[in-house]
């Protein structure tokens, strides 16, 4: 325990005092800035059925396929490059505390870099207060969003450590990250997208393809409905590819 | 550091130490320890598997059989309690580029359980043996020149005060003046903590070390003290010297002496002299006093020495040994 906290407050020192990690943060705001300014824009335009800050959130992939990858993809492939990892690995500290200690630190990047994008709707909220509109200063939707990204990094974080476990280069760390996440989130899609019901050999698909909606995952999450499976699924996912990330190091060394 | 309950025979064992990548042997059946306060040169050609040796000693790799401890400790069933007693510098030294040396040390320090009330004053003095404390400290490691980083990982190596310490070519790319700081510095060590040092600089290796162990194409060759290993793998004593006797008359002369010398010309110089080379077994009871014999037979001498064997000859001895029983193989 005492060798995974000494690892986390490093980690996250590094990741603060990176450059890397500036970077991204400011392509992630720019990014989310533009998207929730067209939302914003389209809502002005005409009525919808959903408020900017639910259109903004229903295009979380993008930042999940684009910055994510950029968070964890040097995680262990830069310190494999660079023989700093097998250093480490000469000391008293455990794998699964390093393991843990790279996942809680990108994971807690991650979860930083979306609270920034609550002044965005702080802003709006300030700049068009003079505005009726009860649903554009309604912090439920944002609440439960936000919950669903936090839950669901934990299982997205945790893909880009196992990746970045996998090769010494981060740019292919990278790749393998968005290659995973993008059939990840486009698995539930499609296999719902399946006739499941008219092809009865396809009938044992129903059951996963219910677990990996993860588009229906994060609508039940912003209307404040807690269902247990995705939790169980992101929580376990978690668990599976950290433990998988061990056993990454512990083959490699 | 976890105290241990009672000191072992050897600080480090490697016991039928084999690793294989497929159908290449890096090392097959390596076998030496280290007692504890020993300074053990650990030598070998480009390739003879060095590196790998350590590499499975310090637990940052497995070996395909064998077995190695450290101060009592299986690398691979216990590797924390191992790795609690040791500390490795591999080869080149990796060092993250982008903390300043005091972070880096006092990080180190936390993570090989010094206790956290000694953590900075273990720091400084580290820092202070290894001559960091003032042009380096506060300095981006990756700033530094490759003798600083080399500094920094010894220093590294002695933070915890292990009793066990591996370094994997610790002078590579040092001047000379650094060459001779690091030098004393492991020598300071002798007593304290058992220390595996690889070299390629034979004659450092000599200065500092009590033992070394030879290897070739990833087999022992040759293990012991340096004197023991001269012995044994130089059994003949080399005399040059300079005289105006001629050859036949010498050799019969020198044959008289010991039966078994041998004796040829190597150069001959002017006014009538010659380079003589004699060799006899070292074990001759007239190695120690040849001059005079020849002397008292009436040789005139204007010039005698033995040549000195050092490590380097043992080195090539055991390493072309093994070569040509390869090559019979």
């Amino acid at each position: 325990m005492r060798h995974f906290k000494t690892l986390l407050f490093h980690e996250l020192r590094v990741v603060f005092y990176s450059w890397n990690t500036w970077a991204t943060a400011g392509l992630f705001l720019t990014l989310m800035g533009t998207i929730y300014w067209f939302a914003l824009l389209e809502c002005s335009r005409s009525p919808q059925p959903w408020t900017p800050v639910e259109g903004t959130f229903k295009l979380f992939w993008l930042p999940l396929l684009c910055i994510l990858p950029l968070l964890t993809m040097r995680s262990f492939s830069e310190e494999r490059r660079a023989g700093t990892l097998s250093s480490l690995l000469t000391t008293p500290a455990s794998i699964a505390a390093i393991v843990w200690a790279k996942f809680l630190s990108a994971w807690i990047t991650w979860v930083v870099l979306w609270l920034g994008f609550i002044p965005f709707t702080i802003l709006v909220n300030f700049r068009l207060g003079s505005v009726n509109e009860e649903r554009l200063s309604d912090p439920t939707v944002l609440i439960g969003a936000l919950s669903f990204i936090f839950m669901s990094g934990l299982l997205h974080v945790a893909i880009g450590i196992l990746c970045s476990c996998l090769t010494r280069s981060s740019a292919l760390a990278a790749l393998l990250t968005f290659i995973t996440l993008l059939g990840l989130t486009a698995a539930g899609g499609a296999l719902e997208s399946l006739p499941i019901e008219s092809w009865t050999w396809l009938g044992w698909l129903r059951e996963p393809a219910a677990h990996l909606r993860t588009f229906g995952h994060l609508q039940d999450f912003a209307a404040g409905v807690i269902d247990s499976r995705p939790l169980v699924l992101y929580v376990t996912g978690n668990l599976l590819c950290l433990g998988l990330a061990v056993l990454a190091v512990e083959g490699q060394e | 550091m976890t105290e241990p309950t009672s000191q072992p025979v050897a600080a480090v064992v490697a016991e039928l130490l084999t690793k294989r990548y497929g159908s290449l042997t890096a090392i097959e059946d390596l076998s030496f320890t280290v007692a504890p306060g020993e300074i053990v040169g650990f030598l070998g050609p480009n390739g003879a598997g060095k590196s790998t040796t350590m590499k499975i000693l310090a637990g940052t790799m497995a070996g395909t059989s064998g077995r190695a401890t450290i101060w009592g400790e299986s690398v691979s069933l216990n590797p924390a309690a191992a790795k609690s007693h040791l500390a490795y510098m591999p080869e080149n030294n990796p060092l993250p580029d982008d903390l300043r040396v005091e972070e880096y040390l006092t990080l180190r320090a936390k993570l090989k359980n010094v206790e956290s009330k000694n953590v900075q004053e273990r720091v400084e003095k580290v820092m202070l043996d290894c001559d960091l404390i003032r042009r380096a400290k506060g300095r981006l490691i990756g700033h530094l020149s490759k003798g600083f980083r080399q500094r920094v990982g010894i220093a590294d190596a002695l933070l915890a005060q292990p009793k066990v310490i591996i370094l994997d070519e610790p002078t590579i790319g040092l001047d000379p003046h650094q060459i001779l700081g690091i030098r004393d510095l492991i020598r300071s060590l002798r007593g304290q903590m058992a220390v595996l040092i690889s070299s390629h600089i034979l004659h450092e290796v000599e200065q500092v070390c009590d033992k070394v162990v030879i290897i070739n194409r990833g087999r022992l060759v040759a293990q012991g003290k340096t004197e023991d290993l001269r012995r044994e793998l130089l059994p003949d004593s080399v005399f040059n010297l300079i005289s105006n006797t001629p050859l036949a008359q010498l050799s019969e002369i020198c044959l008289q002496i010991e039966s078994a010398a041998k004796i040829e010309i190597q150069e001959s110089l002017s006014g009538g002299w010659n380079r003589y080379r004699i060799v006899i077994p070292t074990q001759s009871p007239i190695r120690e006093n040849l001059a005079a014999h020849l002397i008292k037979a009436g040789i005139s001498l204007r010039e005698i020495a033995e040549e000195h064997y050092g490590l380097e000859d043992i080195f090539l001895a055991a390493t072309r040994r093994t070569t040509h029983d390869g090559l019979k193989n």
